[in-house]
Order: C-alpha cells, then sequence, then structure tokens
C-alpha cells in the first residue's frame, strides 16, 4: 500500500474514533463556544472594539482547540499501548504523521466552520472575500495540525506531556496565529489584496512543517 | 547455513542508569520454542521487546532472522508479532475494525480476518466495540491480530496473565498450534506451559541470563 494510502486508511481511523467518542462535538466546540463568549464579555459591548478583535478571538479559539484536538489523537494511542502497535507494524511511519495530521485538519475544519458562524452571530464580522479567508482558515489549519502531531508523538515520551505539550507547540506555531489573524482581517475589512502575502507565508509554513514531518516522524517514534 | 531465528551477542540495555539487560548472549533456532522465566524484573520483557524492535539494544547487537537489529528494523517487524497484556487496541473500534486496519495497512486480505475471529470464537462478538470487552476477549481479539498478521516468530509477554480459563486455552491453543506449524517462539511467563511445546527453558535473573537448558 501506498504512503497515501496508509495514511488515509490511519485518518480515516482516527476520525471514527473522533465520531464515536464524540470528542469534538462534545469538547472542542463548546470550549471554543466558551472561549469566544468569555473574550466578548472581557471586551464588553462596543461593537467597534468588537469587529476589531473577532479575527484575533476567532484564531484563539482555533489555537486551543489544535492543542486539545492534537492531544486527543495520541491519547487514543497511549490508552493501551496501540502507538507501540504502529511502531511494530511494518508500515511507512510518515503515514501516522500524515494520517494523523489529515484527520486533525477536518476536525479543525469543522470546528471553524461552526465558529465563523458564532463569530459572526456574536461579533457581527462581515467578511469582503469569504473565499480569501476560507483559505486562510484551511492553510492556518493545516501548518497547525501538523506541528500538533509531530510534537504530539514526542510529548508522548514525557511523563508531564499534558503540561509539555502546549508549550512545544504553542511557541511555533506563533507565526500561523500572526499569519493567520492578518488574512482574517484583511479578508474581513480589506483590502483584499494584501491578503496574498499572508497565505503565502502560511502556504510555506506549512510546507516546511510537512516535509519536517514526513522526514523525521519515524525517527521520533522510535525508541 | 539458515540464519537462527534469533541471535544476540553482548546485548544490554540501560533505563537511565539502571540496566535491565547486561551482557545477554542468546541463541535461538528456527521454528524452536523457548519460555523464558525469572523473577519480576529480571529482563524477559525487556528480552522480548528488544528482540521485537520496540526497543534498542544499549550496547551490544544481533539479528533475528538473519536481519540486523539496528538497521534492518521493518524487515524484523514484517515477520515478527509481539504479544503482551496490553493488546494495543482501540477502544472505539469493533474487534474486527481493529483487525481490518492492520489487515488493510499491512494488505492482508480480509478473508483472513473472518477467518481468525472465528478460530478466536469471536465471531458474534465481531461488530462490537471493543471499550465493551473483558479482558479476556481483548486478549482474544489480540490473538486473533497475531493470527491475521502470520507472523515468522511469535514472541509472547505474560500472554495469560489475568485471563479467565476460556481465554487463557485460546492463548494456550494458539501457541500449541504456533508451534505445530513450525514457528519460533518465545514466551516469557510465570505459568506452566503444555510440555508437548518441547519448549527450551531460559532462566534469567537480574538482567542475565542465568540458565539456558
Amino acid at each position: 500500500m501506498t504512503l497515501v494510502g496508509q495514511a488515509s486508511v490511519i485518518a480515516r481511523r482516527d476520525l471514527v474514533i473522533e465520531v464515536r467518542g464524540r470528542h469534538a462535538l462534545g469538547t472542542l466546540l463548546p470550549f471554543a463556544a466558551t472561549v469566544l463568549i468569555s473574550f466578548g464579555f472581557a471586551f464588553g459591548p462596543g461593537r467597534d472594539v468588537l469587529d476589531r478583535v473577532a479575527p484575533g478571538l476567532l484564531w484563539m479559539a482555533v489555537l486551543f482547540s489544535a492543542v486539545i484536538a492534537s492531544r486527543r489523537a495520541y491519547q487514543v494511542e497511549s490508552e493501551d499501548g496501540a502507538l507501540e502497535g504502529l511502531l511494530l507494524a511494518p508500515i511507512d511511519k510518515a503515514a501516522v504523521f500524515l494520517g494523523k495530521a489529515a484527520a486533525v485538519t477536518l476536525e479543525l475544519l469543522a470546528l471553524v466552520l461552526a465558529v465563523l458562524v458564532l463569530v459572526v452571530l456574536l461579533f457581527d464580522l462581515s467578511v469582503e472575500s469569504p473565499l480569501l479567508m476560507v483559505s486562510a482558515f484551511v492553510l492556518g489549519v493545516v501548518g497547525l495540525a501538523a506541528v500538533g502531531s509531530l510534537f504530539g508523538v514526542v510529548a508522548e515520551s514525557a511523563r508531564t506531556r499534558e503540561a509539555i505539550f502546549p508549550m512545544l507547540v504553542l511557541p511555533l506555531v506563533a507565526p500561523v496565529l500572526i499569519a493567520g489573524v492578518r488574512a482574517t482581517d484583511l479578508a474581513a475589512n480589506g483590502p483584499a489584496s494584501e491578503v496574498w502575502s499572508w497565505l503565502g507565508l502560511l502556504a510555506a509554513f506549512d510546507v516546511v512543517f510537512l516535509s519536517v514531518g514526513v522526514l523525521v516522524f519515524g525517527y521520533l517514534l522510535e525508541d | 547455513m539458515r540464519d537462527a531465528a534469533v541471535e544476540l551477542r553482548g546485548v544490554t540495555r540501560l533505563f537511565g542508569p539502571s540496566p535491565a539487560l547486561v551482557r545477554v548472549d542468546l541463541s535461538i533456532e528456527r521454528g524452536e520454542a523457548v519460555v523464558l522465566r525469572g523473577p519480576n524484573g529480571a529482563g524477559k520483557s525487556t528480552l522480548l521487546r528488544i528482540v521485537a524492535t520496540a526497543l534498542s539494544p544499549t550496547y551490544g547487537g544481533g539479528s533475528v532472522l538473519g536481519f540486523d537489529l539496528a538497521t534492518q528494523r521493518e524487515e524484523i517487524r514484517r515477520r515478527c508479532e509481539l504479544l503482551t497484556h496490553r493488546t494495543r487496541l482501540y477502544e472505539e473500534l469493533t474487534a474486527r475494525e481493529n483487525l481490518d486496519l492492520f489487515a488493510r495497512l499491512l494488505g492482508i486480505p480480509n478473508a483472513r480476518v473472518a477467518e481468525a475471529l472465528e478460530r478466536v470464537a469471536l465471531a458474534d462478538a465481531a461488530d462490537e466495540r471493543v471499550r465493551t470487552f473483558s479482558a479476556g476477549m481483548r486478549q482474544k481479539v489480540a490473538v486473533a491480530r497475531a493470527i491475521v498478521r502470520d507472523p515468522e516468530i511469535l514472541l509472547l509477554d505474560e500472554p495469560t496473565t489475568g485471563l479467565d480459563d476460556a481465554a487463557r486455552h485460546v492463548v494456550e491453543r494458539m501457541i500449541l498450534d504456533a508451534g505445530a506449524e513450525g514457528r519460533t517462539l518465545v514466551i516469557a511467563t510465570h505459568h506452566a506451559i503444555a510440555p508437548e511445546l518441547g519448549a527450551r527453558v531460559v532462566t534469567m535473573r537480574d538482567g542475565a541470563v542465568e540458565a539456558n537448558a
């Protein structure tokens, strides 16, 4: 079976587990909604302030949800030593990385859709270029999922993994947060022509971390 | 001359400063059954995990079926199955889905999954989620996975610990069948092993081989 075939088997399995465990709907969505509503209260009822901070709030909710979703992707592997099963299976270990990143990406995109609706309703976010905004979220979420899936396996070997994982991931995804917020703001309020450079940064981030993941994941998974 | 099934030379494994294995030399012929005995902490599990390539030796080296432990891990993994009390199953998947997953990844025909579930008497519960299973049923699924993979070497780490009589019988049956089929077996256990297996007993203590007869 090809690398892509193996990755799709793993992605499908992760998604089936998530859907059956109702983790995405049961945990991520309420969490993201709580973050958004809490920030909404913190900034007060002023529409102009909320308009300005809406892209940042949106990305903060997505970022924290990405941390939770990526950790969860490895929790299911550690419950009964399943990660060792994948290590000992004679498959391309890069497929595990790509499969997990793909599953987390799809989960987060579903979450983004729900959160976007919430932000439009709560903060009255208007969107000048919806396609560019969608592109920003797709590219940003792929980057978040790639970093989360790569460092999830690093944190898995640590006893204090719950604390170590966010400390490893959050500084690294700062470029995604910055570029994502700027691209979302420009796609919402214009000028749309300036979005492209930020989308380019997000795409470059994705290429770098997907490539690094494919190359080093097998080594990280080994003893 | 064919390569030995397992050949370990001066294998030492440290966990931090603590040695789990100390200069272990061990040779196991193809088709041979070996039982590892010894108290808890003797190094039996570490030895099995090194042969399975789940762990690397800190010092020393060796080969499995002629493949080098350090440089040809994937070749070894293709031919070995490690069965432990940790069943490595996904709780939200059914027994059949757990087996299908590995069958699809390894390009194994789907018919073998159904056949393996029949052999461990789990055909009726095949479409139930593993999280509803008892420890014995989970171990049966793990045994079925080993049957699906059809390995040349079967490594078993306390495979019957905590199992009820029915599940223990399934595991013991699989061990006897594997022995009769000429597979190489390495079993770490405190329990009695059927004498018809004709297993060689290797006794370990404090990370070293104490007796090999």
